[in-house]
């Protein structure tokens, strides 16, 4: 036996497992959106592209597409920035480190869906602890769940608190990495802290920074569990996301064709602005002379 | 148990990573590979181990197809140019590691491995991780790997390129004796070093852009470089490579300097060529016939002698002189050429004639 | 300046982090007096605490038992993550050592086809799931579960293991394969002894986002298999008390934060570097 034996031995495994277990959710939702399945007639009838005009003008659909520019991207980036900040303290050494970065890392261990419960309690408006503590400073309390703003605060706060250890560490596992000669360069040179940092620290960390942000990304965009708990997509449909949308009209309204459509739909518009993303920031972050 | 490569190459999109090698290697003797960085020594031998695939030609070990047999069935040992042990072992379960297919009792392993690792140098250090060692002791654990299975084909790839000076010196001597452990073994060595060529090999092979443009006894091949290339890449420090010219019974070498035809070349017919001088017989001072003037780009010490980089009128020029001696770039110094010692090599490059011994 | 702000701001994410865990943790405690009452936060000061919380969420007053729940949530993290680790790392490893292709695709097309499963959201996959498994009559299984959510942890582990082998010199498998070991042989005797931090990390991934799944556990499985989260979300669907309801979500995170305390040298230490040098 062959090496070629071998390299089939290592993928095709997995990969074969993974096509066996995804082709037919893959085919069946691509031949479904083709068909008019909803909650009065099951059945894979033909309607051509019927469901695909339908996305294509469904203003409420693009809409919460729109609103993931919102939730995705300003969620990603303040968790890049707020994990770069903690990872770069503690490789460049805070007092009791260890400990910190234990206790940092247990919102990642703790269940999403379960948490949003926890932060649905803290944001009660009558017996929370977030107006509880308002109210004890003297403050006046806040619509947590009826006013967009505080709405769209409340499902920040969760997705930050939930996911910044993911960058956290992985951040911190690049930095642990980083060759030391370039520091020591910049040292020798006299280089201010502000200056090693945009000109050493973050290029190098370019390549590990853009993996975790495309994985947050992909990740965040998927946000669910926080809407469904703290703010049922409301006030109206302030804080609707797509995955929030798609499960509405597959889920709660048994529009499955429809549902099947929304859901190739963004598979593809992600695909494409993944890959966008991926090449821009490549781009960004490409070695530049000093 | 001859190792035969026929017309084998390697097409890489449309870059040649070898090409048209025809070469026979015979069991017991130790072949020197020499040739520049990315010339293709190492991928012949990545090749030769099954570790790359070639594109065109025949490969065949004993006569028979070597390149139906995968890596692990060819019985090759490699020793890389990086120190590449197993992090996790110990030096002993290193030295175990290629003997845990071969058959022998654990105890008969064990034995055989403490004596190889006692033939290295190593037998106080058994028990050490590789990352415990020296860089000297990390490429003798590598060694001891590579001779401990006997196989029938030996690689070294430059295993003293990153080692410091007297290391490399200190092992250098150590492998004549150590390849004879391994008589039966095609013995493959690749250097740039023309003093470990001449040390270990029995024979020489010059490669350049992925070709063997010269092969044979070493010492013949330094006498007898048949061009300008073999010249430079057999040669440490690379000769200085002059113009030179015949005519109407003189010799002269840059348009100026000129001497008598000397011995070797008497005979020649007029014109226009090449002369190289080894960097070790051309002398500091003004003496002589050929005489020039330099100025010192960068000079060196390397080990008991010193490197002097000079930018001449003739040309850029290389010389090698006993001693330890200082210079600051842009001292004047005044040189002294040899003619009798010319290699004389044709517009085209090609060896026209050597000064011999 | 700079001393100052670092400082304060490690204390406040510190404090940030704690807060809900700690209300969760003292609301569990609460009488429904107490909750009711308006927001307090110090025990023995503005409330009195009793157990009843956890009584109901242990089957100790009759309400609910969260612990066979858990049993299921172990089981099928357990084996989700199993396959996914040897099957992905197994994966991973050959994307780094080998050179796929067809036609145009190569390996980063094989990565990035792994890595898109996460793309689509469980919402999405539910309904084709939940049909795939009734035809194959695993609704309401753990197998059906353990599969399903093996798409979508194998994706993690593969890309976080090409990256990790891709950091072990290929010379240390070239070597072993030099020295009589078939490739498979290579990867077991000579790389697995040195990538147990990179088999850590995506371990413990993968067993943070399997424990973690409530989408496919609430349309996948109903009665005999319902997992933590599943039965967690369920309890809050109904009308569960709060101090239950905080009781249960500590109780479900409690497993893996122990999980943490024990792995966490591995999450840290560089895990990712490889343990070459």
């Amino acid at each position: 036996m062959g090496i070629n034996f071998y390299k089939r031995l290592f993928l095709l495994p997995g990969l074969l497992l993974l096509i066996a277990i995804i082709i037919f959710p893959l085919l069946f939702s691509i031949r479904v959106s083709f068909s008019s399945w909803n909650v009065s007639r099951s059945g894979l009838d033909f309607v051509g592209g019927a469901n695909w005009a339908r996305m294509w003008s469904d203003a409420d659909f693009w809409g919460a597409m729109l609103r993931l520019l919102n939730f995705g991207v300003v969620t990603t980036s303040i968790q890049y920035i707020l994990g770069f900040m903690l990872a770069h303290y503690v490789w460049q050494g805070i007092k009791s480190g260890r400990l910190f970065r234990l206790i940092w890392l247990v919102p990642l261990m703790t269940t999403p869906s379960i948490m949003a419960i926890v932060w649905r309690s803290i944001f009660r408006e009558d017996i929370g602890a977030a107006n509880g503590l308002l109210k004890s400073v003297g403050l006046s309390t806040i619509g947590w769940s009826t006013e967009i703003v505080p709405a769209m605060f409340t499902i920040y706060v969760a997705e930050i608190w939930q996911w910044t250890p993911f960058m956290f560490l992985f951040l911190l596992a690049g930095l642990l990495i980083l060759p030391k000669e370039p520091f020591l360069a910049a040292e020798i040179d006299g280089s201010s802290p502000t200056r090693t940092f945009w000109r050493i620290t973050l290029p190098l960390m370019a390549p590990i920074s853009i993996g975790a942000i495309l994985i947050r990304l992909i990740e965040s965009s998927k946000i669910f569990d926080s809407i469904f708990v703290l703010t049922s997509a409301g006030p109206g449909n302030a804080t609707e996301t797509p995955t929030y949308f798609l499960w509405k009209r597959s889920l709660t309204e048994f529009q499955i064709a429809y549902g099947a459509t929304l859901a190739l739909t963004y598979l593809i518009v992600m695909i494409i602005v993944l890959t966008i993303v991926a090449k821009v920031l490549t781009y960004i972050s490409r070695p530049r002379g000093w | 148990m001859s190792l035969e490569l026929k017309d084998l190459g390697i097409t890489d999109g449309t870059d040649m990573i070898l090409e048209g090698i025809t070469y026979t290697f015979e069991p017991g003797r130790v072949y020197v590979l020499m040739g520049r960085t990315l010339s293709g020594k190492t991928s012949l031998m990545r090749t030769i181990a099954g570790l790359l695939d070639f594109t065109d030609g025949d490969m065949y070990f004993n006569g028979e197809d070597f390149d139906v047999l995968p890596t692990w069935k060819r019985s090759t040992s490699m020793v890389y140019q990086q120190f590449i042990n197993y992090p996790n072992r110990t030096v002993l379960g290193n030295v175990l590691f290629p003997l845990l297919r071969s058959g022998l009792s654990k105890a008969e392993a064990k034995a055989k491995a403490l004596e190889m690792i006692d033939k290295v140098g190593l037998s106080s250090f058994a028990d050490r991780k590789p990352g415990q060692l020296s860089g000297g002791q990390q490429q003798r654990v590598a060694i001891a790997r590579a001779l401990i299975r006997n196989s029938n084909i030996l690689l070294l790839d430059e295993p003293l390129m990153n080692l410091d000076y007297k290391l490399r010196e200190q092992l250098r001597e150590d492998f004549r004796e150590l390849f004879t452990t391994s008589k039966d073994s095609v013995t493959i060595y690749a250097t740039t070093e023309p003093a470990e060529a001449l040390l270990v090999g029995d024979e020489l092979l010059v490669m350049h852009e992925g070709r063997i443009i010269q092969s044979g006894v070493p010492a013949e091949v330094f006498e007898n470089p048949n061009s300008v290339t073999v010249a430079q890449i057999v040669n440490e420090p690379p000769m200085s490579v002059l113009t030179a010219e015949i005519s109407n019974g003189t010799f002269s070498i840059g348009h100026r300097m000129k001497s008598q035809i000397p011995a070797h070349l008497v005979g020649l017919p007029d014109g226009d060529y090449q002369a190289g001088f080894r960097a070790s017989e051309l002398t500091i001072g003004s003496e002589g016939d050929m005489k020039e003037e330099g100025e010192v780009d960068v000079a060196e010490v390397a080990g008991s002698e010193t490197l002097i980089y000079l930018n001449t009128p003739t040309g850029y020029t290389i010389v090698q002189e006993e001693g330890i001696h200082q210079y600051i770039s842009g001292d004047k110094l005044g040189i002294t050429i040899p003619p009798e010692r010319a290699f004389l090599f044709d517009l085209s490059g090609n060896l026209v004639v050597a000064p011999g011994n | 300046m700079s001393r100052i702000f670092k400082y304060a701001f490690v204390i406040f994410w510190t404090l940030f982090v704690l807060a809900p865990l700690s209300w969760a943790l003292v609301t569990s405690f609460k009488t429904p007096a107490a909750v009711n009452q308006g927001a307090t936060f110090i025990p023995w000061v503005q409330f009195d605490p009793t157990l009843d919380g956890w009584k109901d969420i242990l089957g100790i007053s009759g309400y609910a038992n969260l612990i066979p729940n858990m049993i299921n949530s172990m089981i099928i993290t357990f084996f989700a993550s199993l396959i996914s680790v040897t099957l992905g790392g197994l994966a991973a490893y050959g994307l780094s050592r080998f050179r796929y292709g067809w036609k145009y695709y190569g390996n980063s097309d094989i990565i990035f086809f792994f890595i898109a499963q996460r793309i689509l959201p469980p919402v999405v996959l539910a309904i084709p799931f939940f049909l795939l498994l009734k035809n194959l009559r695993l609704l309401d299984t753990h197998l059906g579960l353990i599969l399903v959510l093996t798409s979508g942890l194998m994706p993690i582990v593969v890309w976080l293991m090409v990256d990790f082998f891709n950091q072990i010199p290929r010379e240390i498998d070239e070597m072993a394969m030099l020295e009589g070991c078939n490739p498979l042989q290579a990867f077991r005797r000579a790389i697995l002894p040195l990538s147990k931090p990179g088999i850590a990390i995506s371990a413990i991934f993968a067993v943070i986002f399997g424990w973690n799944d409530l989408f496919f556990a609430l349309v996948l499985t109903f009665t005999e298999v319902k997992t933590l989260p599943a039965a967690v979300v369920a309890l809050n669907g109904t009308v569960t008390p709060f101090w239950t309801l905080a009781a249960s979500a500590i109780f479900s995170i409690l497993p893996l934060i122990g999980f943490v305390f024990v792995v966490e040298r591995y999450l840290a230490k560089g895990g990712f570097s490889g343990a070459v040098r």
